[in-house]
């Protein structure tokens, strides 16, 4: 009963976060059209900013790098394709060139000038150092075959990509709750910044994983051994 | 009985200077608020949704000030009366100045400040319309010789 219950958060999440990515996607389109311009840009232009036409290039590049990333981040962290090592570590190296050299600098670059000042500014650059060193990290110890740090790295990586699903759900809570929209922005980026490092470490944890694991051996239901502490 | 009509007119004239131009700046002051309500504040109200985004939520009211009792002269001579927008969200506390511009009289044309420039209020609306060089900027008083 616990073996066929344990996967159901995980793949909650997965199904939960593929749908915002999608929403995402979705709402995203309008950053490459050269007629019309999405809310969020002419918000921005308002504000005097230094470098506009970097600030556009790196907003193109942030989205595109993004919509890309995340949803195939999420489905290296799917078994089907964890059982094809080929492709996993294909995709994977694909994936993270792309997260490392388009993704995280785009977004330092719009951290800078991101609406909400310094606060916001500093989370924006705490997720991407988290992601960079995630990424690095991640690649480290897979050719060291050490997965069981390669896979706590990648959840951070998943982690920080999922702030974006997470934080917009959080504003549009405090925004029905009538909350500021200056406060509701710097909390909606920071408690899910610190949220999901803090889940991703639990998650990680070898506390979690013991529990789990001693509940199972209680209910004499075993899984194979190796398969589970590989990916745990 | 001798009656003195060139005193009286000047008295009656007198006394009608100051309503005349109060009824004019009122008449300005409202005409402004009206187009800007119908030609900027209604659209974008229309455009405006919660989408899942990381852009402002649309304010629950907005509301238009006229910055200038009299229209004001740019360089090439055309009349304009600045403007500025505020907002409020929840509260009761209304923020200032969100969208600062003016709209030309007779032409009707409106401009909105997009950081240091001017631009077609349709960029608000979404249209890519760069930036109009000398609206909105009131002429310097002529030098005295």
């Amino acid at each position: 009963m616990i073996r066929s219950v344990a996967p159901l958060p995980r793949w909650l999440f997965l199904a939960l976060m593929l749908a915002g990515s999608a929403l995402i996607t979705w709402t995203s389109l309008g950053y490459f059209d050269s007629e019309e311009l999405p809310p969020f840009v002419i918000e921005k232009l308002q504000q005097s900013l230094r470098f506009e036409a970097l600030w556009m290039a790196a907003l193109r590049v942030h989205v595109a790098a993004a919509v890309v990333t995340f949803p195939v981040c999420l489905l290296l962290m799917t078994r089907p394709l964890q059982r094809r090592p080929v492709w996993h570590r294909w995709i994977g190296r694909l994936t993270g060139t792309l997260v490392l050299f388009a993704l995280v600098p785009s977004g330092v670059v719009l951290a800078f000038e991101a609406k909400g000042g310094r606060a916001v500014s500093a989370g924006f650059l705490l997720s991407a150092l988290i992601v960079g060193w995630g990424i690095v990290h991640g690649v480290i110890t897979a050719r060291r075959r050490d997965l069981v740090s390669h896979q706590r790295a990648m959840r951070h990586v998943v982690a920080q990509m999922s702030v974006a699903v997470t934080s917009r759900t959080l504003m549009f809570v405090l925004d029905s709750r009538g909350v500021d929209p200056a406060v509701a922005y710097v909390v909606a980026l920071w408690v899910p910044v610190l949220g999901s490092a803090l889940v991703a470490e639990l998650v990680s944890s070898r506390f979690i994983w013991n529990r789990a694991r001693s509940l199972v051996v209680d209910r004499s239901v075993r899984a194979p051994r190796s398969r589970r502490e590989v990916f745990p | 009985m001798k009656f003195f009509p060139k005193p009286a007119w000047f008295v009656v004239v007198l006394c009608l200077v100051p309503s005349l131009a109060q009824a004019d700046e009122a008449s300005l002051a409202a005409w402004t608020q009206k187009t800007v309500r119908d030609a900027l504040i209604k659209p974008l109200a229309q455009r405006e949704s919660r989408s899942f985004s990381r852009e402002r939520p649309p304010p629950r009211e907005r509301r238009v000030r006229v910055l200038a009792t009299t229209a004001l002269t740019d360089k090439s001579g055309k009349e304009f009366v600045p403007f500025a927008i505020d907002d409020r969200f929840g509260g009761d506390t209304w923020n200032q100045n969100v969208i600062e511009g003016c709209l030309y009289r007779g032409t009707g044309y409106l401009f909105v400040k997009i950081g240091e420039d001017y631009r077609p209020s349709a960029f608000l609306l979404g249209k890519n319309v760069g930036a109009v060089k000398g609206v909105c900027v009131a002429a310097p008083p002529p030098a005295k010789s």
